[in-house]
């Protein structure tokens, strides 16, 4: 059982992501935005709960490896990246301006703690397996999260990492898949035979979990099961695109909307009572 | 060619502890003695490049040094995007190695010729493209590519290219005079080297002295070095086992134009279009006129209008 001054916590910090990350939107005119949204708890859940770090000094690497596949999330990384103290208020200003900071899609040049460069689908996963098989063979202790979208997983190449990943016995890699069941341009369970997603990842080879992906307990509860696996391992977060504001959640324009001042105002107000 | 790669490279491995090869369910006859020697450092990541690359990305974040080989189709057309954004955008030491270059598997088909490798690789940033003439030169190029920090691709033919010449005096990076002359050059990169040097070496008696050139790596061009090498040769034959617009050619008519360099350069290349001749490689070679037969003609011609 989670402490509840944890769960607080957590959600506090959310919060404070989520409202970083709105304004980052309002001022940048960025789209994306629930799709950063829908990820926010996940990665409180992660950066604040989660992820092993190596200490002083502060901006050492995580021993736990991070990887946003679904780069166009990159708002919600940043955000929280600010929140844990590990990316200035500088650069947060400075995201989607023009001679700016930070690209609406990650590139790993502008911050040691971003660790690889995303934007187009499909590529974390095979790249988070190379990881995670590197650092165990180099006997370098740590886990390799991988974030992906739910529509991303349409990509074969997420398949071809998933089928060869037990293969490798990495026991570990975890993947996350965002199951807000909206993608650029419906729903995925619409457009694919998409049921049974945990299966699909089980017959694959790997333990699969469903999990709550704005639950902390939930969560906590996924990933000790996780850990526990002898090879690979997938969380499938439910989860609700635009999670926070209430005009926003489960709504597919809000792939692209923009946030004007008063829909920002109106975001922090709920966001904030929500708290 | 391909025996050298893996003979190099075997050997490198014994100091370099963190070479790794990630072969794309190829390399029958070629890694069983380096998989015996170093077993935990070598995978078949099976019929799946786009994974492949994208594994040979991580394990290089993890601070491995990673050889990635398959036929050419296999690693940069399938999985071209993993190569762009995975390993030159995050500029990680993965050394891409692609066999069959241009025509050699002929006649085995256009989904197994690279005839427009050097086109897509010319266009990626951070990548050292290097295109070995024969056995020397290859092992150059997996000396520099086992140092190297950045990535490399190395385009080679497949086993028993004859050696051209013994000693190279420029290093890989730079073009190698194989025959000396003058007024005529032939620039040339790629086992096709050897006709040009057939050509020369045929019209000995003719009074007509071209000069061999052998251009390995092709990006980055060294431009200083390849001008010094063509200052008594007026008129530039390039020799391309690779599709005329996109290759050598090209590239060195635009860095002529730019350095207000006034060679005449003469294409001998294949046409942009997709192959369906049914002919082995010296037939492709003869049939697009990139043979020696060719290149003398060729050499004949502008020996004729210069006088």
């Amino acid at each position: 059982m989670m402490q509840l001054r944890l769960q607080q916590t957590l959600r506090e910090r959310a919060a404070n992501i989520r409202i970083t990350l709105l304004d980052m939107a309002r001022r940048s005119k960025s789209a994306h935005v629930g799709s950063s949204l829908s990820i926010v708890d996940i990665l409180a859940y992660l950066y604040f709960n989660k992820l092993m770090f190596d200490g002083e000094p502060a901006d050492s690497p995580f021993k736990d490896r991070f990887i946003l596949s679904k780069g166009h999330g990159a708002m919600a990384l940043y955000a929280t990246l600010h929140e844990k103290g590990l990316l200035s208020k500088e650069a947060i200003d400075g995201y989607m301006q023009d001679k700016g900071t930070l690209p609406a899609h990650l590139d790993k040049l502008t911050s040691s703690h971003i660790e690889v460069s995303a934007g187009s689908l499909g590529h974390g996963l095979p790249m988070g397996l190379g990881l995670a098989h590197g650092l165990k063979k180099k006997g370098i202790p740590g886990r390799v999260y991988v974030l992906m979208g739910d529509g991303e997983i349409q990509e074969g190449s997420v398949w071809e990492a998933a089928m060869m990943a037990p293969a490798l016995g990495v026991d570990n890699l975890t993947a996350i898949i965002d199951f807000n069941n909206l993608q650029g341009y419906g729903r995925p369970t619409e457009i694919m035979h998409f049921h049974n997603l945990d299966e699909k990842w089980e017959a694959f080879g790997w333990k699969a979990v469903i999990a709550d992906g704005h639950d902390f307990q939930s969560m906590e509860k996924a990933f000790a099961l996780t850990e526990k696996a002898e090879g690979p391992s997938a969380v499938i977060m439910k989860t609700t695109k635009g999670k926070g504001v209430s005009f926003m959640e489960d709504e597919l324009k809000w792939h692209y909307f923009i946030v004007t001042d008063e829909m920002f105002e109106q975001a922090r107000t709920e966001i904030l009572a929500g708290d | 060619m391909r025996t050298t790669f893996i003979k190099t490279l075997t050997e490198r491995a014994v100091s370099d502890e963190s070479i790794y090869v990630v072969s794309g369910d190829a390399g029958f006859g070629v890694f069983e003695d380096y998989k015996a020697l170093y077993p935990g450092r070598y995978i078949n990541s099976g019929i799946a490049e786009a994974n492949a690359t994208g594994y040979a990305a991580g394990m290089a974040m993890a601070g491995f040094n990673v050889f990635v080989y398959n036929i050419i189709p296999f690693v940069l057309y399938r999985c071209f995007e993993q190569v762009r954004n995975d390993i030159c955008y995050q500029r990680l030491p993965v050394t891409l190695v692609g066999i069959g270059a241009g025509l050699t598997y002929a006649p085995g088909g256009m989904t197994h010729y690279s005839v427009e490798d050097l086109s897509l690789c010319l266009a990626l940033p951070n990548l050292t493209v290097i295109s070995p003439a024969d056995g020397i030169e290859t092992r150059a190029a997996v000396d520099y590519a086992v140092q190297s920090e950045a990535p490399v691709y190395i385009r080679i033919a497949k086993s028993g290219e004859p050696v051209m010449k013994d000693v190279r005096e420029n290093g890989i990076l730079s073009p190698g005079v194989i025959r000396d002359g003058e007024g005529i050059a032939v620039v040339a990169y790629g086992s096709i080297v050897a006709e040009a040097v057939q050509a020369a070496d045929r019209l000995k008696d003719s009074g007509i002295r071209p000069k061999i050139v052998s251009l390995p790596t092709i990006q980055p061009l060294d431009m200083e070095s390849l001008d010094a090498v063509l200052s008594n040769t007026e008129h530039v034959i390039v020799l391309e086992e690779h599709f005329r617009h996109g290759g050598l050619y090209t590239r060195l008519l635009e860095r002529f134009s730019e350095a207000g360099i006034s060679r005449r350069i003469y294409p001998m290349a294949i046409p942009n279009r997709f192959i369906h001749a049914i002919r082995n490689q010296a037939g492709m070679r003869q049939m697009f006129g990139i043979d020696s037969d060719s290149v003398i003609k060729k050499i004949k011609e502008i020996s004729k209008i210069i006088g």
